[in-house]
């Protein structure tokens, strides 16, 4: 295997892989739970964002359960697999997590009001896997075009994470956890606002 | 005590706004009254018992429930395909707030609906007949000042209908009833009073049986 900055090719591509599908498997799945959980809206307890806001919970904690299991099974491989800085692993989990679940709470509205932007989420996440530096160090990137690529907050989540787990990774300046944070706290409150706006709809149906 | 006030319901098309499934119904729904709901199909009668049961909202109009009243039962939803029955009844148990009473609710749930070790089988396994005997179960396990119910009672086999069937005249004689059925038999064992939905209008009747001469009269004037 290559080494980049003492980070071992596998371990790289996997802390990517484990912060990219944080955000996507949250935004994804808890996009469907309104449909899937439709037949409970036959009890007026039940409103529509609480369905997206346990299946986020949920895959947040399955995505938890998996990094483990992957990590643990790479140090069985002898791979260095303790984190340098765990709090701040915790924390970019959590900042993509919380973008997941921004994402599914408007998603989940918008692809009930028009189910085509549903499919159109499913595919915007396939280019998304290529610009979030999963399979390739950021840093061969030249500018101008690495500033457009720090666009996508899910990129920041990846590379603070990787910051925080390798002793010599060089995190590359443009990185800044608080932009993925401020991302998911937007999308957080826009969701909430069209759930407030359109729940009765959503049930109607 | 249920009041109806002024209600007006219509819901988006396709094709914009619908036409006006109800046009200014005005209700008041006594406590321990047992009404039963006529008209003719697509007059409007499951639109009405979804907003007395709150799980949608008038158009215009406000509905007022001064007592504690049922989801629509009988109702296609109210399970969760991938739970099984138990994890279904006990979801059922949370939401409406009996955390710590749950393994008798539970236990009766499972008594009445005899399901045996299909109670513990995802619920999208089932075949209508055992579905409906655990809509049935789950409806009775809680006390209701109100029980709303969508054509309730035709459920599961002839044993299991006679049980539900005298489970639910239990029920009906000390709590509020509020019934759609096309079974005439059936809205006249229950209840006393009617209501007749006629060209989204609502009228009373203290009789069920005057409910019915005028239900027929509406059909032979159409």
């Amino acid at each position: 295997m290559h080494a980049f900055q003492g980070v071992d090719a596998g371990m790289f591509i996997m802390t990517g892989l484990l912060g990219f599908f944080m955000t996507r498997n949250t935004a994804l799945r808890s996009m469907e739970a309104i449909k899937a959980n439709a037949a409970l809206f036959a009890y007026r307890q039940v409103k529509p964002v609480d369905t997206v806001i346990v299946r986020a919970g949920l895959e947040g904690f399955l995505g938890l359960l998996i990094a483990l299991i992957l990590l643990a099974g790479a140090g069985l491989f002898g791979l260095e697999i303790v984190p340098r800085d765990p709090l701040q692993v915790l924390l970019a989990f959590a900042g993509l997590w919380a973008a997941g679940l921004g994402l599914a709470l408007i998603m989940s509205v918008a692809s009930q009001l028009v189910p085509e932007i549903g499919d159109v989420m499913r595919l915007a996440f396939t280019p998304l896997y290529l610009f979030s530096g999963i399979m390739f160090p950021i840093q061969f990137v030249p500018h101008p075009y690495r500033e457009w690529l720090f666009y996508n907050p899910i990129l920041h989540g990846v590379e603070v994470l990787r910051g925080g787990y390798f002793s010599h990774y060089h995190v590359v300046p443009e990185a800044d956890l608080s932009f993925l944070l401020a991302f998911a706290l937007v999308t957080v409150f826009l969701g909430l606002v069209l759930h407030v706006r359109f729940a009765r709809k959503i049930i109607a149906q | 005590m249920i009041l109806v006030n002024d209600v007006y319901k219509r819901y988006h098309t396709d094709h914009g706004p619908g036409r006006w499934v109800l046009e200014g119904v005005n209700l008041t729904i006594p406590p321990r009254t047992n009404v039963g709901l006529m008209g003719r199909n697509g007059v409007g009668k499951s639109t009405l018992l979804r907003l007395i049961g709150g799980n949608d909202t008038p158009t215009r109009g406000t509905i007022e429930r001064h007592c504690r009243v049922s989801w629509p039962m009988g109702f296609s939803g109210g399970l969760q395909g991938s739970l099984t029955g138990r994890q279904n009844a006990r979801f059922i148990c949370r939401i409406h707030g009996h955390e710590s009473d749950m393994p008798d609710r539970i236990a009766q749930i499972e008594g009445f609906c005899e399901l045996g070790h299909a109670f513990d089988e995802p619920v999208k396994t089932y075949s209508t007949g055992m579905r409906s005997r655990l809509q049935f179960a789950m409806s009775l396990a809680f006390d209701f000042d109100v029980y709303i119910s969508d054509e309730v009672t035709a459920a599961g086999d002839v044993v299991f209908r006679d049980k539900a069937h005298a489970a639910f005249k239990k029920v009906a004689d000390h709590a509020g009833l509020i019934m759609v059925s096309h079974a005439e038999n059936t809205l006249k064992q229950f209840c006393k009073a009617g209501v007749l939905l006629h060209e989204g209008r609502a009228h009373w009747f203290d009789d069920i049986n005057d409910a019915f001469k005028a239900y027929k009269a509406s059909l032979a004037a159409a």
